[in-house]
């Protein structure tokens, strides 16, 4: 018995000791946010390639230019204040501010930005595509790229581009945030000759002009952030940002509602519902460029018939599924651009689709396959897709496809897809820019369609598909200097890739973001989560 | 007993002192298992259909990029280079790079693997000193209400599932009663006020004398190691029950009684003693697998510990992390297997 007392005695002063008043609310000077930070491995503007390294460090590290938080189109000066091009459209040139300082005191000029733009092409990380995609070389970069002074970075182009696609494709991506040169060659280390350009010490630290530097990162803990004193703009309407690490959807939806924290950014459709409800709390839904979508192999001689691809196109309740399962996840669409980018369809003519079974019945014996088929049908084990892939499975049995639905880990599907080994793949992509050409030269594009090429990073050659006169019309709508004829190129594009493409697009992505009432002017758009914004 | 005849073997015909033997069987013993632990994880792994490239390099790479990085990982590599490069690489004390973090898999383990101690060590703590007392009870009292409460908790611990049981803890103590922190190690007022020595907060906290630190970690700690002794209570209140009634039906109990020694005493100087070594047994398999094995726990409490860690490193193909995790959670067991050893030389007199 004495053994029963002493453990109630340890028990009571166990939950004696836990038991502690409870904490009203957050710091008033302090953004709080959770957020599963699992995807977050490095924090070096040339490496990012995830979605939490995106979101930080776009509120560390200032960019050239900027897209109009909500008008994605229109592009703004960030740190270079004007550009020009020359009259032959081969050299491009911005003029700095003359105030950009790093958080040290120290002046940012144009051979940091320079020397950050030759080092995401030498570290050859998945960003530097954006560069080599211009004609950008590690061979030719130091010619290509010149800090002529302080405040003049001048870029030698290989072909007379338009200048807004190359402001919204590169200049105001990741790899033009401009770095401390200094701080890059001191930390840089050399391996076998070749050398870092500091990425060790970026992948921890940040050491570039915006609003607010890293404090700490703990990785898979919390994020700290902290307002840079030295930085040019607006000063950050609160001094830090903490970013926890709450990988489940009920944790982060308690410690909103109790207000241990004022942001929640990764929740499940029933807690955003909850939430929304509560007086509390505001679910701001921003519609993004990425979709979610079904791939076909097209050299499966099946799936390689456009009328097949048709029928499928038929066999999704777009609007059913944005009201249930994609509820605060995603918004009906069938055109290749997303809404907002520069020459997307409009939001009707971009989703003509409906479930229709007759219709996809009818094309199905039209393609010569009245009793239908069987195929795999491959897809992520995650988050909505399970539901969307078997409403597509249930569907499908009742015009007479039999789709075998096999479920695996994301890493498994990226590579199945990458090495086209898959007859049916449901996936996602984001669109690097908001401009046509982003989705277009991807899903549409296909430089070389022989499987030697490797070329995975093109979803179109993923899917084996190859038509010569999209190739051409791609390349004639990227080299056109007149907006309007751009509009009406990529508009026939879109239109013969919602009837032939080797893609049924369902649903574009929306980004959640539930936010405790007291935060105020908090800025949110499709390509940037502005922290600084945000006040109390 | 096998061991320590063997050596005592060994060492008469050597004339070498018998521990010196025992010595080298545990210690060689000790390295075949972890080597053929970690080669059958190395090769298990490489046949996992998970590209680890992709982990680093983004799906959305080109071929230049995802090749680059390919060869630098020396995947190019036939597999057993590969692994003596790893065999090489583990022996100097370099476990690489881990690909999902981007760090040191060294430095991960040295964060995450102290936040998992601490975390198991309550648990254990909680689920012995309770586990062990209900029991007792339920066997001295068999088929009372005791037994029968005892029981049902053990079934409850075995068949809740932790995610379920983690959040309603989180609803009731945390959200409406209050009494416990939330997700987490801290409160963010106290995130960095106190420096990492341990890695565990609550002895990094009193070492820095920051009571208000302590009681805000003990606070976020209570709540999941509650949760996560409550299998591990189960577990070892069930087992203690079995072996105490093994014991009370012997008749050197009802010798002791006849002799006039009270119950209480009887049970405690006789029966639980006999029952110990067994229950060292028990105890120590459930610390370890409270090591490794907290994954759900730790992902709804947000806690950055050893078991999210592993599985995280699984999933995306992160040979370099989840290896030394198997040489970590290998060396526990042995390292576990060889205290349970010595405890049983302790506490059996036969066994010395």
């Amino acid at each position: 018995m004495r053994t029963v007392l002493a453990s109630s005695v340890v028990l009571a002063a166990f939950l004696g000791l836990a038991a502690q008043p409870a904490v009203a609310a957050t710091p008033k000077d302090a953004l709080v946010m959770a957020w599963n930070l699992d995807a977050l491995i490095t924090l070096d503007p040339a490496q990012i390639g995830e979605v939490n390294g995106n979101d930080i460090m776009i509120n560390v590290c200032n960019r050239l230019v900027q897209p109009n938080i909500k008008d994605v189109a229109k592009i703004e000066p960030q740190l270079a204040e004007s550009w020009s091009t020359s009259a032959d459209g081969l050299t491009l040139t911005f003029k700095m501010r003359k105030d950009l300082t790093f958080p040290s005191g120290k002046p940012a000029t144009a051979h940091d930005a320079a020397w950050s733009l030759k080092r995401a092409i030498h570290l050859n990380f998945g960003n530097a595509a954006n560069l080599k995609e211009w004609g950008f070389t590690s061979e030719k970069v130091d010619e290509q790229i010149v800090a002529v002074d302080d405040l003049t970075l001048q870029l030698k182009l290989d072909k007379p581009y338009p200048v807004g696609l190359l402001l919204s494709s590169v200049f105001s991506s990741n790899v033009s945030s401009v770095l401390n040169k200094e701080t890059g060659e001191k930390n840089a280390k050399v391996t076998d000759g070749k050398s870092d350009h500091g990425n060790g010490w970026f992948k921890t630290q940040s050491d570039c002009v915006g609003p607010y530097r890293v404090r700490t990162w703990n990785a898979n803990d919390v994020v700290i952030l902290e307002a840079n004193d030295n930085y040019f703009g607006t000063k950050p309407g609160l001094k830090r940002v903490i970013i926890r690490h709450v990988p489940e959807s009920g944790a982060q939806r308690l410690q909103l509602e109790k207000g241990d924290i004022d942001v929640g950014r990764l929740l499940s459709s029933d807690d955003l519902k909850a939430l929304a409800a509560n007086k509390d709390m505001h679910v701001e839904q921003t519609v993004m460029h990425g979709y979610s979508y079904f791939a076909f192999n097209v050299a499966d001689p099946i799936l390689s018939n456009p009328k097949v691809r048709l029928a499928f196109r038929y066999l999704v309740d777009y609007e059913g599924l944005e009201k249930t399962v994609m509820a605060f996840q995603g918004k009906a669409r069938n055109s290749l651009v997303p809404t907002g980018a520069f020459g997307a369809l409009n939001e009707k003519d971009g989703l003509p689709f409906k479930l229709d079974l007759d219709m996809a019945k009818k094309l199905l014996t039209e393609a010569g396959y009245p009793n239908g088929f069987s195929k795999k049908y491959i897809l992520s084990a995650n988050t909505f897709n399970p539901a969307v892939a078997q409403h597509v499975q249930a569907n499908a049995a009742k015009v007479g496809i039999k789709l075998d639905l096999e479920q695996m880990a994301d890493a498994n599907l990226f590579s199945k897809m990458r090495a086209r080994e898959f007859e049916i793949g449901q996936i996602g992509w984001g669109a690097g820019y908001p401009d046509a050409h982003s989705m277009i030269s991807r899903h549409a594009y296909n430089p070389d369609n022989r499987i030697e090429s490797k070329l995975a990073q093109y979803p179109s050659w993923r899917s084996a598909w190859f038509d010569e006169a999209i190739n051409k019309k791609t390349d004639t709508a990227m080299m056109e200097k007149d907006p309007a004829k751009r509009i009406v190129l990529y508009k026939e594009i879109q239109e013969h890739m919602l009837a032939n493409g080797p893609m049924a697009y369902m649903f574009q992505t929306v980004r959640p973001i539930a936010i405790r009432k007291d935060v105020k002017n908090f800025q949110i758009g499709p390509f940037k989560v502005d922290y600084a914004s945000a006040s109390k | 007993m096998a061991v320590t005849d063997v050596s005592r073997k060994a060492a008469v015909q050597s004339k070498l002192p018998p521990w010196v033997w025992d010595a080298w069987r545990i210690g060689s013993s000790a390295i075949v298992t972890l080597l053929g632990l970690l080669a059958l994880t190395f090769f298990m792994g490489r046949m996992l259909p998970i590209d680890p490239v992709i982990a680093i390099v983004g799906e959305q790479a080109d071929a230049s990029t995802y090749d680059m990085v390919y060869k630098q990982l020396g995947l190019d590599r036939p597999l057993y280079v590969q692994f003596g490069y790893f065999m090489r690489d583990m022996l100097s004390g370099n476990f690489g790079n881990a690909l999902f973090t981007g760090n040191k898999v060294s430095d991960d383990l040295m964060r995450v693997f102290p936040a998992t101690i601490e975390l198991a060590t309550i648990a254990i703590t909680i689920g012995v000193s309770v586990g062990v007392p209900i029991g007792v009870l339920a066997a001295v009292y068999r088929g009372s209400p005791i037994d029968h409460l005892a029981r049902i908790l053990g079934l409850l611990g075995y068949s809740t599932p932790t995610f379920w049981l983690g959040l309603m803890g989180l609803v009731l103590f945390y959200a409406v009663l209050g009494w416990v922190g939330g997700p987490g190690r801290l409160d963010v007022f106290y995130i960095d006020i106190v420096d990492r020595r341990t890695g565990m907060l609550l002895v990094d906290a009193a070492i820095a004398g920051e009571w208000e630190v302590w009681q805000n970690a003990f606070s976020h700690i209570v709540l999941p190691a509650s949760i996560l002794s409550f299998a591990s209570m189960a577990f070892i209140s069930r087992l203690t029950r079995s072996f105490m009634l093994a014991q009370l039906s012997q008749e050197y109990i009802l010798a002791a009684r006849v002799k006039g020694l009270s119950k209480w005493k009887v049970i405690r100087k006789h029966a639980f003693r006999n029952i110990a070594v067994q229950l060292v047994t028990v105890i120590s398999l459930a610390y370890v697998i409270l090591l490794e094995g907290a994954v759900v726990t730790e992902t709804v409490f947000a806690w950055p510990g050893f078991g999210r860690y592993l599985v995280s490193g699984l999933l995306a193909g992160d040979m370099n992390a989840v290896l030394a995790c198997v040489l970590i959670v290998g060396t526990l067991f042995i390292t576990i297997n060889l205290i349970c050893d010595l405890l049983y030389r302790i506490l059996d007199p036969r066994t010395r």
